[in-house]
């Protein structure tokens, strides 16, 4: 059996060099976190590269951040504290304990001095816990959650961009108080779909609003069938005017589709979305979601400033941004900004040049890095989705309704967060 | 070389002095591993050794496919994880109860499990262990559903074990210990039954033998294994998510035993080490497509080299001390 | 009681992929012995076929329909004739084990390609209406799955009951041996039975395009619902999968509809359970060598 000699021979030989491919970084930990870089700086993009949040950030965080080292240095030219400021990137594939992984690679082999972006909350929180014993900065861009400007909050953590209150303080009051009086919520039973829930039922209720009933689906969701919770709707008294869908991503694609084919548009249930990126917008196509009002964060489309930028990124990429995007762009350049001005990537330095600052740049309006809990404040948007006859160029979807002052948008600190 | 020597030469497998030798070597390498690797990638291959072994127990020995496995290596991860991070148990006693959880599972799955065999088995456990993940999920006040046990401190007395290069070090007696009961239990007369029952469990059963009670008792052994493997990896990753209690955990310890040579124990072992170093090697390129290749390999293993690799490799060693022996003469 | 109604025909659809996928497991099962852990890969990639059909080449869904299942049958045949048949010989778990690397490298070849998020696939023009009886009113398209599904289980009954093939099929899932030594070819149905169960695989992975998510992980946590479903009815048994396929996707609608997400989710494994304790073979399986 000469082949299976030669299949034996290979597959040990393969055995071999794969046991020793790339050894190194054995031995203990040297020098712990913040040792200085070495006149470099390195920006970690740690992100979901191929799931279900994968339009929402994706490769393209890495373009973003890219874009703004340019940016600084051509800003700053030869009085930048360092030329030498390159990006990585790793795809955590929404898995918590990999991105708790990734993270931890990036800081110690690969000396990354500050993370962005990583959706996903449970993965957010991950690399929260690998900041704070790291001693690294972490600018988390894509997670909703609020425990990590809350009990998870840490000093090296920043929230930026959103959190599951603001979602919930924008869509939830605004519309109950435009005519959303009940409301029936359906959310994915998992952290963060019960912090929606949690968050959004206050939200109507100090709103004059009231949550008719509430139903949780799997999370996971192997058979994608929404269903049994959507024919409730007609089961309910008092008929609830308002479907508050939690669902995220793919899943929130296929809620729409069902609630479209089962015609509950028809009964007179509007549909309110708790979380929506632009991309979803784009993969169900405008007419299946349109006139439904979400939150976002940041429209590519809604000014001068958000189109130039918007221009920049779709020259590189071919596509829009969504607001993940403008926020890594925004987040890389204030914590580059905060190095030239500490002078050192030394991590406690230059939290003290971000914490309370203002900040108004193309991602952030009226913005505060909070110091009481590193979440960074700023104007949000109630928007709806245009219906295709009046979208006038690719990806101009969104009609921003109202603006919301970032101190409505934003709750005060939380008493949970101990820094 | 008369025929009885021969066949015992192919029974013994090796000579004895190459086996200690290989005893030796496999101690060098333990030691060696986090100087030369990645100490976290390290960590993850002795719990990864220790699961396999277990699932070998149960599919070399008794020839019963457990599917579910990671119910075990998920209900202790989460157990462990849980008692140093609110109780602030150290870690031996975290690791150890998280086993002794997985034992106490064992049972009541073990019991219903073992009533059926083969394929009926391995979709039995497959299903217990989903049923078990769907628990944990919606048990979210204790687990934290999706967002896991996070800062899982690592605690001996007070000293500061936080560098993984020196927990390996404090881990690897337990995990040894471990490797060695699932030898002892497989070199023993307990072991002998087991062999002996799924070779013919009626002519076991006419011998006497209680083979229900046997098999559930193998079960909750292999479980206690797994179970230790998995309060370990919860403390070396400080962190314990759903991701452990999922039926790809399972499959992948399945795969690591085929891979290794179903029946070896130590080519559990060998597979473990090569496959998450596999990983490793591909997150670090990026390549994210593993189940391509862990699955490719697999299924070539299962179509042509069902010894696997420890398999294969010792069978081409008997083959060539058979050939030295028969050169020399008488 | 409307309600009750439409989350009772909610519910029949969703048994309606169940059975399918059942009766396709069931009836490899029953002729080769194999337990396909792929079954959920190839409904998935009757999905896809479905999508890609429509996105590269244009090919409504009543072609996708009859044309799908009919290319990953003759994959699936091929995969027969290679590899499994060769394993068919030694214990029946390696084949379980060679279904299940497969599993592995289609998933991530679907995901390599097409990445994980869902794509969309619309409701074939016709079907997009809503059926009205009454107050009670339904998606036509949900519908038809349901009828299309219960059609094509008395298709496959029909086909074992009443042609020479199913007598052939039914003889060999109960006695193997005795049908050879009578001089029957079993061998040479072997492989057309294989494809006709992935055939079937192939239809619910189309039917279920427009109404749920197509990625490429949609069928790996189904079929280990559809294993539990095959242990409670009986592996060899057609009638048991089918039956129970339906009645656990009738339960399942009444538990996410009236009781905590928990009964939902464990249901299926719960009377697994009680199944295996009071009836070990099955509800309607029989007292097999199997055990």
């Amino acid at each position: 059996m000469r082949v299976r000699r030669v299949l034996s021979g290979t597959v040990a030989a393969g055995t071999v060099l794969t046991l020793l491919a790339a050894c190194g970084g054995g031995g203990p930990r040297g020098g712990g976190g913040s040792s200085l870089s070495g006149g470099k700086i390195v920006l970690g993009v740690l992100n979901d590269q191929s799931g279900v949040y994968s339009g929402l950030g994706g490769k393209n965080s890495v373009v973003a951040v890219q874009m703004a080292i340019d940016d600084f240095l051509a800003k700053h030219g030869d009085k930048a504290v360092t030329r030498d400021i390159s990006v990585v990137t790793a795809d955590h594939q929404n898995k918590p304990d990999l991105a708790k992984t990734d993270a931890q690679q990036m800081y110690d082999r690969q000396d990354v001095d500050a993370i962005l972006d990583v959706p996903t909350s449970s993965a957010a929180l991950a690399v929260a816990d690998v900041a704070k014993q790291d001693k690294k900065l972490y600018f988390n861009i894509g997670a909703a959650s609020d425990d990590l400007n809350g009990k998870s909050c840490n000093k090296y953590t920043f929230h930026y961009a959103y959190d599951t209150n603001m979602l919930a303080n924008v869509t939830g009051k605004t519309a109950t108080k435009n005519g959303a009086k009940s409301w029936y919520l359906i959310y994915p039973n998992y952290a963060f779909g019960q912090d929606m829930l949690r968050g959004f039922t206050t939200a109507i209720g100090s709103a004059g609003g009231a949550v008719v009933a509430s139903a949780g689906s799997p999370f996971p969701n192997p058979t994608q069938d929404y269903s049994t919770l959507l024919l409730k709707t007609s089961g309910l008294s008092p008929k609830p005017d308002t479907l508050g869908v939690m669902q995220a991503g793919g899943d929130l694609q296929n809620v729409v589709k069902q609630y479209n084919q089962f015609k509950l548009k028809d009964q007179g249930i509007k549909l309110a979305v708790g979380l929506m990126f632009i991309t979803d917008i784009h993969a169900l196509g405008p007419d299946a979601l349109a006139g439904t009002t979400f939150t976002d964060a940041w429209y590519w489309n809604a000014n001068q400033d958000n189109r130039a930028f918007a221009d920049k990124f779709y020259a590189k990429t071919k596509t829009r941004p969504t607001f993940d995007h403008a926020a890594d762009y925004s987040a890389a350049l204030q914590y580059l900004e905060a190095v030239q001005a500490a002078g050192t990537d030394d991590s406690d330095k230059v939290v003290a040049k971000l914490e309370g600052k203002t900040v108004n740049d193309v991602f952030l309006h009226n913005g505060t890095i909070r110091a009481a809990d590193h979440l960074v404040t700023h104007d949000a948007y109630l928007a709806q989705v245009k219906p295709s006859s009046q979208v006038t160029e690719p990806w101009d979807y969104e009609k921003i309704l109202e603006t919301i002052p970032a101190d409505q948008a934003f709750n005060p600190p939380s008493s949970d967060c101990h820094m | 070389m008369s025929e009885l020597v021969r066949s015992r030469l192919r029974a013994a497998g090796l000579p004895g002095w190459l086996r200690w030798a290989g005893l030796a070597v496999g101690l060098v390498v333990a030691w060696a591993l986090p100087r030369v690797l990645y100490p976290p990638v390290a960590l993850d291959i002795l719990c990864w050794a220790l699961f396999a072994v277990s699932v070998d127990l149960l599919l070399g020995y008794l020839g019963l496919l457990s599917f579910g496995h990671a119910a075990f290596w998920g209900t202790s991860a989460y157990t462990a994880g849980l008692l140093a991070a609110r109780a602030g148990a150290p870690f031996p006693l975290a690791a150890l109860a998280g086993a002794l959880a997985a034992a106490l599972l064992a049972l009541p799955i073990g019991y219903l499990a073992v009533r059926r065999t083969g394929i009926y088995f391995a979709m039995v456990t497959l299903a217990f262990a989903q049923m078990v993940y769907f628990v944990a999920n919606q048990w979210r006040s204790l687990t934290g559903g999706e967002n896991g046990v996070q800062d899982v401190p690592r605690e001996l007395f007070g000293m500061d074990l936080s560098d993984p290069y020196y927990f390996y070090y404090w881990m690897l007696p337990l995990v040894l210990l471990g490797l060695f009961a699932a030898w002892r239990v497989v070199h023993s007369p307990f072991g002998r039954v087991l062999v002996a029952i799924r070779d013919n469990p009626i002519r076991a059963r006419a011998l006497g033998y209680p083979v229900h009670r046997y098999k559930i008792l193998a079960f909750v052994l292999s479980a206690f294994l797994a179970g230790l493997g998995g309060g370990l990896f919860a403390l070396s990753h400080q962190f314990v998510t759903l991701d452990d209690l999922h039926w790809t955990t399972s499959g992948q310890a399945v795969v690591v035993v085929v891979m290794g040579g179903i029946g070896t124990l130590w080519g559990g072992v060998l597979a473990a080490a090569l496959v998450v170093r596999l990983e490793d090697v591909l997150s670090l390129a990026h390549f994210e497509q593993v189940g391509l290749i862990t699955g490719g390999i697999f299924v070539v293993v299962v179509l042509l080299f069902r010894q696997g690799i420890w398999g294969t490799a010792a069978a081409a060693s008997r083959r060539l001390a058979a050939r030295i022996a028969r050169r020399r003469p008488g | 009681m409307i309600n009750f109604l439409e989350q009772t025909v909610n519910g029949l659809v969703n048994g309606g992929f169940y059975a399918l996928l059942a009766l396709g497991l069931a009836v490899i099962f029953g002729m080769l012995r194999v337990v396909n852990f792929a079954h959920g890969a190839f409904y998935m990639l009757g999905a896809f076929g479905a999508y890609v059909g429509l996105r590269e080449f244009g090919l409504p869904f009543w072609v996708a329909l009859v044309l799908v299942p009919v290319v990953l049958a003759a994959l699936g045949m091929t995969l027969e004739r290679t590899a499994i048949n060769r394993l068919a010989r030694l214990d029946p778990l390696y084949n379980f084990l060679f279904t299940f690397g497969l599993t592995l490298i289609l998933q991530d070849l679907v995901k390599w390609r097409y990445g994980v998020n869902a794509n969309p696939y619309e409701i074939p023009a016709g079907l997009t209406g809503t059926v009205h009886i009454g107050q009670f009113g339904f998606p036509a398209y949900r519908l038809f799955v349901f009828g299309f599904a219960v059609a094509a289980c008395l298709l496959a009954w029909w086909l074992l009951a009443r042609t020479r093939v199913g007598m052939v099929v039914r003889a060999a899932t109960e006695r193997p041996e005795l049908t050879g030594a009578l001089g029957i070819d079993v061998g040479r149905w072997i492989t057309p039975v294989f494809g006709f169960g992935i055939a079937l695989a192939a239809l619910a992975g189309v039917l279920a395009a427009p109404i749920q998510a197509v990625n490429p992980l949609m069928g790996a946590d189904l079929i280990i619902v559809v294993f539990a479903v095959v242990v409670i009815g009986g592996l060899g048994s057609v009638t048991g999968s089918v039956a129970t396929g339906f009645g656990i996707g009738v339960a399942g609608a009444w538990a996410q509809a009236y009781a905590p997400p928990i009964v939902a989710q464990t249901l299926v494994f719960v009377v697994m359970a009680v199944v295996l304790l009071i009836r070990p073979a099955g509800l309607f399986g029989r007292e097999e060598g199997v055990a």
